[in-house]
């Protein structure tokens, strides 16, 4: 499944996709932390940065799953030795895929977007977020890629709709219907970001947990 | 490996493409799927190969290790053939060289896949079926655009692969199998598949005679096949 995984990551950067998934992500980091955060400003300045990037990470994830033809999917599938395996190795890939480009944010964010490192606590639950940035962002990919949405148009539109709707809804009484990046941004805003994490946390993973269920469910269809 | 009752039907209200299906295969069957376009001759061999999963009814005893190669190979993917096989051959745990030279393809090997013609790329697809030993082996359409070498190999391949145990299916409306022996033949038909009870006709009509070649012995595993390929009762007397 591993040499699977590598086979998916390397038709994704030899078919030059990666620069136009990196591209979008650049542009936001270079927006984001186009000036220095003023000092007190460095959490909220990488928790908006972690929002901003769920839907450029599930463009991402999207892009690495589509790089495969139909036809190498059933190969791959085959090859494997099941569909649920050649699953599996596309999610790994994807989110490999996302968790870097979520830590070069990270990276980014600590040596050009703010004025003072925050304290190792702050620094923790910052990573986390980015983290469960990635996460989110490889199950809404996942949600909308070829398989799932053959139409590209639909596609886009869905992504683009299924990022504001998740952001709308986590601002809303009904947060918990969602990945609560509002509940995110609120937390750092207030100060109160690394006590505030774990109960953030629940649902910022189980959503995604059930995102990607939802996708391998529906992949079962949908070779 | 057991077909019981299988149907299949692309979505939960859309038509059945295949009903009813009550097929089985012994290890060393070759079946050759026959049916006009359209007729669901894929889909059987996608059910078969464990890509699909039956709207109703169970497919069991497949092999471990099944080898497929679709009627159009996906060559519009961003790797050199060497590239490409050695992926290939990392997951599967298996090597792709030897089938090089049998297929004819030392010089492709530098090629990008979406640069090869239609042919070339179909040998790929061949060589990654093949390269695992598989214990399944599921050929849709193999003989489209093969050169007048390969499509000579071909038979000898499938008699090798069902020789060490495998089973072959193949779906083929340009009759490349026809010179094998025992091919057991599918129809297609109206989303039924009927095992049809004429048997393979004979190659020639003339009365059959003995003849005695001498081979090198580390050659004649190899041209046992061959002759068994081209449709001929072969069998060893004596090594001396």
């Amino acid at each position: 499944m591993i040499a699977l995984t590598l086979f998916r990551l390397a038709a994704f950067a030899r078919s030059h996709r990666v620069v136009r998934a990196l591209l979008p992500v650049l542009v936001l980091l270079a927006l984001a932390y186009g000036v220095r955060a003023p000092l007190g400003q460095e959490v909220t300045a990488l928790t908006d940065t972690a929002v901003l990037l769920v839907p450029l990470l599930a463009w991402s994830a999207r892009s690495l799953l589509d790089t495969e033809p139909d036809q190498q999917r059933a190969i791959s599938a085959t090859a494997v030795g099941s569909p649920s395996r050649e699953v599996a190795a596309g999610l790994l890939a994807a989110l490999v895929v996302t968790s870097a480009f979520a830590a070069l944010a990270v990276v980014w964010g600590l040596l050009l977007g703010v004025s003072e490192l925050p304290s190792r606590g702050e620094l923790a639950a910052a990573i986390a977020l980015h983290a469960l940035s990635a996460l989110a962002g490889t199950a809404l990919g996942a949600l909308t890629s070829r398989p799932i949405l053959p139409s590209p148009a639909l596609s886009i539109m869905m992504l683009v709709l299924g990022f504001m709707a998740m952001l709308l809804v986590s601002l809303s009484p009904a947060a918990w219907l969602t990945v609560p990046l509002g509940g995110w941004m609120r937390a750092a805003a207030d100060g109160l970001l690394t006590e505030g994490l774990p109960w953030l946390a629940v649902p910022s993973l189980l959503w995604p947990l059930l995102g990607l269920a939802a996708y391998t469910r529906l992949r079962r269809a949908r070779p | 490996m057991r077909l019981v009752n299988v149907s299949y039907s692309y979505r939960r209200r859309a038509p059945t493409v295949l009903r009813g299906v009550e097929m089985a295969l012994a290890p060393g069957d070759v079946a050759e799927v026959v049916g006009a376009n359209g007729a669901g001759k894929s889909t059987l061999l996608r059910l078969m190969a464990g890509l699909a999963r039956p709207t109703a009814g169970t497919i069991s005893g497949r092999p471990v290790v099944v080898g497929f190669a679709p009627d159009r190979f996906p060559a519009e993917q961003p790797f050199t053939v060497t590239a490409y096989l050695t992926h290939q051959a990392r997951i599967r745990r298996a090597r792709f060289e030897p089938w090089i030279d049998r297929l004819g393809m030392a010089l492709l090997m530098n090629e990008r896949l979406r640069d090869l013609s239609k042919g070339s790329a179909h040998k790929v697809g061949l060589v990654q079926a093949l390269m695992a030993e598989p214990g399944l082996l599921v050929l849709d359409e193999p003989f489209a655009g093969l050169d007048a070498d390969t499509r000579a190999e071909l038979p000898a391949i499938v008699t090798e692969v069902a020789g060490r145990g495998g089973m072959v299916v193949v779906s083929d409306h340009q009759g490349g199998l026809r010179g094998l022996p025992s091919v057991r033949r599918w129809a297609v038909l109206d989303g039924e598949v009927k095992e049809s009870t004429g048997s393979t006709p004979p190659v020639t009509a003339a009365p059959p005679a003995d003849v005695v070649v001498t081979v090198p012995a580390d050659e004649v595993p190899a041209f046992m096949a061959r002759m068994r390929g081209d449709g001929y009762q072969a069998r060893e007397l004596d090594r001396a």
